[in-house]
């Protein structure tokens, strides 16, 4: 492979910006119309996606160990678009027009040399997506329960069919029928359960097209499907520290998950779980985590609210109050929740001597609808 | 005939070319020159034989051939489609795109306008009510204070008071939940302005009526598919501590966040 051609070549197609993968996908759609079905209507930020996706491979396909472990991922993750291996070369017949229709010093050593590297991209991920095919592309998940908990915020009761097995912290892409093609990603809130339902909260952003539907248009009854779990806030279930749990918005979930597994499976430890939000309304699982304070003796919880004076809860950024409970030097960490929040408590609670190796963190943004090459799922 | 007595003896076995070559007949006697005629006749017949099976074969495999063949034509190779085509389907794309991001982008601003408003009334109808809480409790401090003495009245009017209290309690209550019902209501019209915002319905969408779950319109399936992720741009409050949705976040920060 002639790796200096390819990339000079692919530099010529990015310099035309939305102009090639806007060439791409309508090559791809006019040779291949079965394919169209597979992507949302609106293609703006796959084809923003796609050309990034592909920068990325190129500029590592000289570092294969690094960039398999990626494709492997995403041959298995692409199982849930209905992906076959049949769309694998009409892609790639794309992709090399496309480069070509944007290069006028296209010559055969470039075919030659784009269409091995793709076949060897091609063939890692059809080979990972064979490999997973003991597990089904993709979920049904029945919604069994619905409620409303504060103007923008919903949590619902999953029960996927068959079950699905995940870890405490791990993340589900969905696809709501309302919304088709869009996927985006949800953290259980609980950890694996006997009857297999699984709980999720749903905060609706202005303007997001899957997040508000789910929040004011889905229902009981109505049939969501999910993607495979991926591995996010690896919780240590090996560790015996004590534990701080440190929440924003709907960064909850993950850490409640977290509480359940130790409440379910034990071995039981001193947890201690804070929560923030802005004002004491937006608390929206307040009840449910006041009983489990009630229930675990090793559970203490901790609200606290940043912009509310009438509110008899603690008073402050969640950081700021975790920091007034401190020091926490002896705890294993998990802190999950808005960018700047992380940042803040991780800080802080570094300050106070804890080893930034043992905090764990997830920041809650926007979700994107697949994962990245690097496997981030946020924006 | 020396070359091989199955050659004679059975048809199990297919003739050969070379089982040919070695054939090797009994020379007859001085009474019958030349070949034994049984063995001449025995093999003729087998010759005969695998001809025909032969030619048999040929013409299944010529069959076969010309089936393959019809295939291959039957298939269409797609002709690499036209510039033209390409550049058509491009633009209409776009266009579309362009449809729906301004119809995301006009939901996103009412429903943040809503909320903004939602909470300025709700924090004014809380610090009314708190205000007019703590007026009470004055009052009737001042009340108790004057009325002290007096025994029973003052009883009377701390019952009074506390009736106060519990009303403007509820009043409160009252507000909150009509404040709710108010921004669901813009909310829901948000939804179904922004469900209508197909190309060809959006300027007639003024008639507001919100559309009822799982009856969308197939007009709708423009809208539906919104390309922006959740709330992509973060509005300004998104930073506080309540933040984002659902959207699960990257394994940790030290690998993927702080690169960005």
């Amino acid at each position: 492979m002639d790796i200096p051609a390819m990339r000079a070549n692919f530099a010529k197609a990015a310099a035309a910006g939305d102009e090639a993968p806007l060439y791409f996908y309508s090559h791809l759609f006019l040779s291949h119309p079965e394919t169209r079905s597979m992507f949302p209507v609106s293609m703006a930020h796959q084809r923003d996606r796609l050309f990034a996706a592909l920068g990325e491979v190129v500029s590592r396909v000289d570092d294969l160990d690094s960039l398999v472990p990626i494709l492997q991922q995403l041959g298995r993750d692409h199982r849930k678009f209905g992906a076959l291996p049949a769309h694998y070369p009409a892609v790639g017949a794309s992709l090399l027009a496309t480069l070509e229709h944007f290069d006028e010093d296209w010559n055969d050593h470039l075919a030659q040399t784009w269409a091995a590297a793709y076949k060897v991209v091609a063939t890692v991920m059809i080979d990972a997506a064979e490999e997973a095919a003991d597990q089904p592309p993709w979920w049904e998940a029945e919604v069994v329960a619905h409620e409303r908990r504060t103007v923008d915020v919903a949590v619902l009761r999953l029960r996927p069919e068959p079950a699905l097995d995940y870890l405490p912290g791990d993340s589900i892409s969905l696809e709501t029928q309302a919304r088709p093609r869009l996927w985006r990603y949800y953290s259980p809130a609980n950890a694996p359960r006997p009857d297999g339902t699984i709980e999720i909260h749903v905060k609706a952003h202005d303007g997001g097209p899957v997040s508000g539907a789910l929040v004011r248009q889905v229902g009981v009854g109505d049939v969501l499907r999910l993607g495979p779990p991926i591995g996010h806030l690896a919780f240590d279930a090996e560790s015996d520290r004590d534990l701080l749990l440190v929440a924003g918005g709907t960064g909850l979930a993950p850490v409640k998950a977290v509480v359940d597994q130790i409440a379910r499976n034990g071995p039981a430890r001193r947890v201690d779980l804070f929560v923030g939000a802005r004002v004491e309304e937006q608390l929206y699982d307040r009840p449910e985590l006041s009983r489990l304070e009630r229930e675990h003796g090793w559970l203490t919880v901790t609200f606290a609210v940043s912009d509310d004076k009438e509110s008899e809860l603690e008073h402050g950024d969640i950081g700021d109050v975790v920091q007034r409970h401190g020091p926490w030097r002896s705890r294993d960490a998990y802190v999950v929740g808005p960018a700047a929040m992380v940042d803040d408590t991780v800080a802080r609670l570094s300050g106070q001597g804890l080893p930034r190796e043992r905090i764990r963190t997830e920041v809650f943004a926007p979700s994107r609808p697949g994962p990245s090459v690097d496997g981030e799922v946020t924006e | 005939m020396t070359s091989d007595e199955s050659l004679s003896s059975g048809t199990s076995r297919r003739l050969t070319p070379a089982d040919l070559h070695n054939v090797r007949f009994t020379r007859g006697s001085m009474l019958h020159p030349g070949y034994s005629d049984e063995e001449v006749d025995r093999l003729l017949n087998r010759v005969g034989e695998e001809l025909g099976r032969v030619y048999a074969e040929k013409a299944e495999l010529r069959d076969r051939v010309h089936a393959l063949q019809a295939q291959v034509d039957g298939v269409e190779v797609p002709a690499p489609p036209s510039e033209q085509a390409v550049r058509l389907l491009a633009t209409a794309q776009q266009t579309a795109d362009n449809y729906v991001a301004e119809a995301e982008d006009f939901s996103r601003q009412i429903t943040s306008d809503a909320r903004v408003q939602y909470e300025e009334q709700l924090r004014q109808a809380r610090e009314t009510a708190g205000a007019i809480l703590q007026a009470a409790h004055e009052a009737a401090g001042r009340t108790t204070g004057e009325a002290g003495p007096r025994g029973p009245e003052s009883g009377l009017s701390t019952q009074e008071l506390e009736d106060q209290v519990a009303y403007l309690k509820a009043f409160a209550q009252a507000c909150r939940v009509q404040l709710r019902s108010y921004l669901e209501a813009l909310l829901i019209d948000v939804e179904s302005e922004w469900g209508r915002a197909d190309p060809a319905v959006l300027p007639k969408a003024a008639a507001r009526t919100p559309v009822p779950r799982g009856k969308q319109p197939a007009a709708l399936n423009v809208a539906r598919a919104m390309p922006m992720d959740d709330g992509a741009r973060l509005t300004e409050d998104s930073g506080r501590a309540d933040g984002d949705g659902g959207a699960a976040g990257s394994p940790n920060a030290e690998v993927v966040k702080q690169g960005r």
